[in-house]
């Protein structure tokens, strides 16, 4: 395998849905990336091989978002461009896929990321609506239409939120609320324990926004309805973030008995994130300096109503084919998707029966000081088809800040998968 | 038969008249040998008892024909002579017309005046769905009427109301508005209307009238709703005009005294009527103004300038915003450069707001509007600057700064890239030497508002290279602007004429002569807005601080009024707070003169004629162009016309300030100058040396 170079990364501003980015449709958080990257290079604009863009809530309009932002990004237009899913991990996916064709010869230079925006995720016509539209085209007489017409029950307009279908998982019927409801019961995490993990992200967050850390890796997006604003800044952390507040939210998943509430999970979020990628080549010819170098990367799959403790096995994974150990990693990115699933996996690692139970090495206690340094998606929240890449993305600015080496970035997918990829950093 | 403007074949019994095969302009005009081919041509398809059908085309790609040739229409030198020409065509398009045949006309690309007129003689007309196609009677622009049956044909094909929108007008249409208004018979790709011909040569005709249609086509029929129309038609034209152009007025009288006469009598009403206004100073004006501005769109070697694929702007205020729309709107993906956040929403801000104008016109679809606002960078830094060919600096007007800015951008981009300033009062010269290699940069002068203002001046320093100048010049015409090569001075060439103009106005105003009477008699002239009104859109304090830079450039006879500076001292900056000689509500529109100025003005009034207040300003403007013209500013009396027309809105029916001046007859201007100058004031009224000279040798500014 030949080295992949993590380039540049960058992302747009996390927001929570319907707030300030609800008007940015898909393509639009991931061009502004591109050409803030290509920017910063001498790269011609028709060197580019390809666009690899995660998605999950794929806009009608753009049926294929990557090549969209190819184009957008004022790419030439030989550039091939596609979109992946890969659920929760579609970023991430996308930088594999990137990773796989580097390391293999077949390209030099691809830019790999996600974008979400699920504020725009559409209401549908329901399954009785849709048949009526269909009897009605197929009605050819005005007599056959009346009849049609007459059929008409104000329940066909109760519409089906494709949001909500979409974090449902259809083989074990429950949605990822409830799946991480499942853990907490399992392993026995309160619901104070759980609202102190989220307590402790958002702090980390606001720090890290006071301290400025977070401005390297944002680029600036145009905004409004006007599109004559620019935001610069996530507004998914609270600085006004405390136990009492946080114990006040109700259960969102379990009424009655949960402890998963909004508040120690992760909101509802659009954003995007974006990596260049390139050979040892590109970068020679470009005269570029690579923030990092991606060592490989895992993907796994596990039960679908345990899909929170997928960073485990897909770590255990990835630590395994590139012959490392958890003890080298110098910071991990564990995607807090709920604060239940990250605790039940931080407990997998360091307990050799549960680990055994997965079938997985016992990885060992991670050190709380190097997991999610600045924060996680509880406080910055979760924009799906960009999370895989946009922890890459913070986890590389961080270590160069740190001028530490290894790294390792892994989220559960909903479904019941894990990824994780390890990254070295270059910037000494 | 040895044609050279016509192309004729026959296929099946089908005859195809094609023009334009061996024209090596971009577009076909209409001259006297079309008209004469297409007579003998039209006369053997009469004689030949197989024809079954004819079809008009144009072998040239976005073109089908773009009109009479104008140098025909400027040559006339008569009224009769202008109306024998008119029926000559019309004899032909008559022909046309009568044959007993089918006959269609294909049209793709420009279709206008007498190709349009040639169109509508056909039976039928389809059309490419080219962006490029567009069908229009512009004569009214030129101060003339459609000549060759265009005002007979063209009502009776889309009904009276549509077509006096069209004629009084000159506004053109695009493929799918045509066929809407039922002007086309049927939409298709250019590639298919050859193709296609024969099968719609003999279709019946197909266009469906709405509800609408009827309503309107019976509303005119009946002879008081016509008397509406026509009075409704009429008013439009004067509130537009002010009734400074006959043409619209004269098109309205024919069309109503020739409304349901016969072809005969119809047509030589028409050609009379062409005769008449062809040879009013109006139209021999707006003849002239075509000429410049057409003489203005010529580059040569245009293919072989490398063109502008990204810009750059750095400063994002008004004028950077506006030009960071006009790159957005070319497809030029610009940066906009500045050094916060709030000065690049200010741009931003400008452009979207001119893009939602655009949307709300329909001229943009929502889409094209999110994707061009969205195709402008703002940025922080100058990353890209390496990818961009051409940098506008729109920052603020200091020397210092904005030497400073070129130093430093100089070190980002790609050695090809051209340096531009927007300053509208800094020496170019100056600026110049900021730069290591300056042979890349001139100024590039806008005016406020960008999307609105045709003109941009190229201004030149000693170390420019004609490389820069000649794609500079591309550039702008890329972006659909006019543009005029000038040398550095202080205003360069339109803030230069106009500063006399509105300082006299000051001087005006101290003297004791009101501000109705001022606006009045400007706007009399046929200035698009009154002096006063015009200093508060500038804004007063750019007006002083303009009137200083002209004293220090140009000496005592620039000598700058006081009057502005006190209104800046008082507060009173114009439209921009709201608070000039006028008062301003929010958004901006005038209302009444405000008490406060008139504060500033003498108690005692004077009284002046309208024609002693003209004269007190334009003569200063036409004194000035003669110094620039001694001063070699620019190179020719065209120039000055163009840019004051284009840039300040002098009077296009005046054909220009100096044509204008020609036209009144220089001897005249010149003792008018001398006059003021003992009356008024000796310095501000030194006669130009060039002006004498020109008196002297008894020449004018167009002979040279």
């Amino acid at each position: 395998m030949k080295p992949v170079y993590l380039v540049k990364g960058n992302r747009s501003p996390q927001a929570k849905s319907g707030t300030i980015l609800k008007d940015v449709a898909a393509p639009y958080l991931g061009h502004y990336l591109i050409r803030d990257i290509m920017d910063q290079t001498s790269i011609p604009n028709d060197q580019v091989d390809e666009v690899i863009i995660g998605n999950t809530g794929n806009p009608a309009k753009y049926p294929n978002v990557g090549r969209v932002i190819a184009l957008e990004a004022g790419l030439d237009k030989k550039t091939s461009g596609y979109t992946v899913h890969r659920n929760c991990a579609s970023g991430m996916e996308a930088v594999s896929q990137a990773f796989v064709k580097i390391a293999s010869g077949r390209s030099d230079i691809i830019f790999a990321g996600g974008v979400e925006n699920m504020s725009q995720m559409p209401l549908l016509y329901n399954e009785d609506m849709t048949d009526f539209f269909i009897d009605l085209m197929k009605a050819k007489s005005s007599t056959d239409k009346m009849k049609v017409l007459s059929s008409f029950r104000l329940p066909h307009l109760s519409p089906v939120i494709s949001i909500e279908q979409g974090l449902t998982d259809p083989f074990c019927g429950l949605n990822m609320g409830q799946t991480a409801e499942k853990l907490a019961r399992e392993f026995k995490f309160s619901r104070t324990q759980q609202d102190e993990f989220a307590n402790n992200s958002h702090h980390k967050a606001v720090r890290a926004q006071q301290e400025g850390k977070l401005k390297d890796e944002i680029v600036s997006i145009i905004t409004g309805k006007k599109l004559d604003s620019l935001i610069s800044e996530d507004n998914g952390p609270r600085a006004d973030s405390s136990l009492e507040k946080l114990a006040k939210l109700k259960p969102y998943f379990e009424k009655k008995t949960g402890t998963v509430t909004v508040g120690n999970a992760c909101p509802i979020t659009d954003g995007g994130s974006m990596w260049l990628l390139c050979s040892e080549e590109a970068v020679k010819k470009y005269n570029l300096e690579p923030m990092a170098r991606m060592v490989d990367f895992h993907f796994h799959g596990l039960e679908p109503e345990r899909m929170g403790l997928g960073p485990v096995l897909a770590m255990d994974g990835v630590l395994k084919r590139t012959g490392m150990s958890l003890d080298q990693m110098d910071l991990v990115e564990i995607n807090e998707a709920f604060a239940a699933q990250v605790l039940s996996c931080l407990e997998v690692m360091k307990n050799k029966k549960l680990s055994d139970r997965w079938n997985v090495d016992l990885l060992g206690e991670l050190d709380q000081s190097k997991l999610n340094v600045n924060g996680g998606a509880i406080a910055l929240g979760h924009p799906v088809g960009s999370t895989g890449s946009r922890l890459m993305v913070t986890l590389a600015h961080e270590l160069g800040r740190r001028k530490a080496k290894y790294g390792l970035a892994s989220l559960c997918i909903g479904g019941g998968q894990g990824g994780a990829v390890i990254i070295e950093n270059l910037n000494q | 038969m040895n044609n050279k403007k016509i192309s004729i074949e026959q296929k099946e019994g089908i005859y195809y008249l094609g023009f334009g095969e061996h024209e090596t302009k971009s577009l076909t005009v209409i001259s006297e040998e079309t008209l004469l081919e297409m007579d003998e041509a039209l006369s053997e398809i009469k004689g030949d008892k197989n024809a079954k059908g004819l079809v008009l085309f144009s072998h040239k790609p976005g073109c089908f024909l773009a009109g009479m040739d104008v140098s025909v229409i400027q040559s006339l030198t008569s009224e009769i002579e202008a109306s024998q020409g008119c029926e000559k065509g019309q004899e032909v398009f008559n022909k046309l017309e009568d044959l007993k045949i089918p006959t269609m006309a294909l049209v793709d690309g420009v279709c206008l005046g007498g190709g349009l007129e040639m169109a509508l003689s056909c039976d039928k007309i389809i059309c490419s769905d080219n962006k490029k196609t567009a069908l229009g009677l512009p004569e009214v622009m030129l101060g003339v009427l459609p000549g060759f049956g265009g005002t007979y044909r063209l009502p009776r094909k889309i009904g009276l109301t549509t077509s006096l929108d069209l004629l009084l007008t000159g506004k053109q249409v695009k493929a799918k508005k045509a066929k809407r208004m039922g002007l086309v018979e049927a939409v298709m790709p250019a590639e298919r209307l050859l193709e296609k011909a024969a099968e719609y040569l003999f279709k019946k005709e197909s266009h469906n009238k709405t509800f609408q249609e009827t309503l309107t086509e019976k509303a005119s029929e009946n002879f008081l709703a016509r008397g509406v129309i026509f009075r409704k038609a009429r008013q439009t034209v004067l509130e537009k005009t002010k009734g400074f152009y006959p043409a619209p007025l004269k098109i309205l009288e024919h069309l109503e005294a020739s409304f349901g006469k016969r072809r005969s009598s119809y047509l030589s009403n028409e050609a009379r009527m062409f005769g008449e206004l062809s040879q009013t100073s109006q139209s021999k004006a707006l003849q002239h103004v075509f000429f410049l501005h057409d003489n203005a769109k010529k580059l040569e070697q245009k293919d072989k300038i490398s063109s502008v694929r990204q810009g750059a702007v750095l400063g994002g205020g008004t004028m950077g915003g506006g030009i960071a729309w006009l790159m957005a709107n070319s497809n030029q993906s610009p940066i906009l450069k500045d050094i916060n956040l709030e000065g690049l929403e200010l741009g931003l801000k400008q452009s979207s707001s001119v893009f939602e104008k655009a949307l709300k016109r329909r001229k943009i679809t929502k889409d094209e509007f999110e994707r061009k606002q969205r195709s402008i960078k703002p940025s922080l830094s100058f990353d890209g600057f390496q990818r961009s060919h051409l940098v506008i600096e729109a920052v603020v007007e200091n020397m210092d700064i904005k030497k400073k800015v070129f130093s430093e951008v100089e070190n980002y981009v790609s050695d090809d890239c051209l340096l531009t300033t927007n300053t509208s009062s800094l020496s170019i010269n100056e600026m110049a030497k900021a730069l290591k290699n300056s042979s890349r940069f001139a100024g590039l002068h806008f005016f406020n508002p960008v999307n609105k203002m045709p003109l941009v001046e190229i201004i030149r320093h000693e170390g420019v290279s004609e490389e820069t100048i000649n794609r500079l010049y591309k550039w702008v015409l890329d972006v659909k602007k006019t543009p005029i090569v000038v040398n550095d001075c202080p205003g360069f060439l339109v803030n230069r004429i106009l500063a006399p103009f509105l300082n006299e106005s000051a001087y005006l105003l101290e003297q004791g002569v009101s501000i109705e009477s001022i606006d009045k008699a400007v706007l009399n002239f046929g200035m698009p807005m009154g002096a006063c009104r015009l200093m508060d859109e500038v804004g007063i304090d750019v007006c002083s601080h303009v009137g200083e830079i002209m004293e220090a450039g140009l000496g005592p006879r620039a000598k700058a009024n006081q009057l502005s500076h006190k209104a800046v001292e008082a507060g009173l900056l114009g439209k921009k707070n709201g608070k000039g000689f006028y008062l301003y509500d929010d958004s901006g529109k005038q209302q009444d003169i405000n008490p406060d100025i008139l504060k500033l003005l003498p108690d005692q009034k004077t009284e002046m004629d309208e024609t002693t207040i003209q004269m007190r300003l334009i003569l200063p403007m036409i004194n000035e162009a003669a110094n620039i013209l001694d001063e070699k500013i620019v190179d020719s009396a065209d120039t000055v016309d163009l840019g004051l027309i284009f840039g300040i809105g002098f009077p296009p029916f005046r054909g220009g300030l100096l044509k204008y001046a020609d036209s009144e007859g220089l001897e005249r201007i010149k003792g008018a100058i001398e006059k003021f100058a003992s009356e008024v004031n000796e310095q501000r009224y030194e006669l130009s040396p060039y002006l004498k000279k020109l008196v002297e040798n008894k020449q004018k500014f167009y002979e040279l």
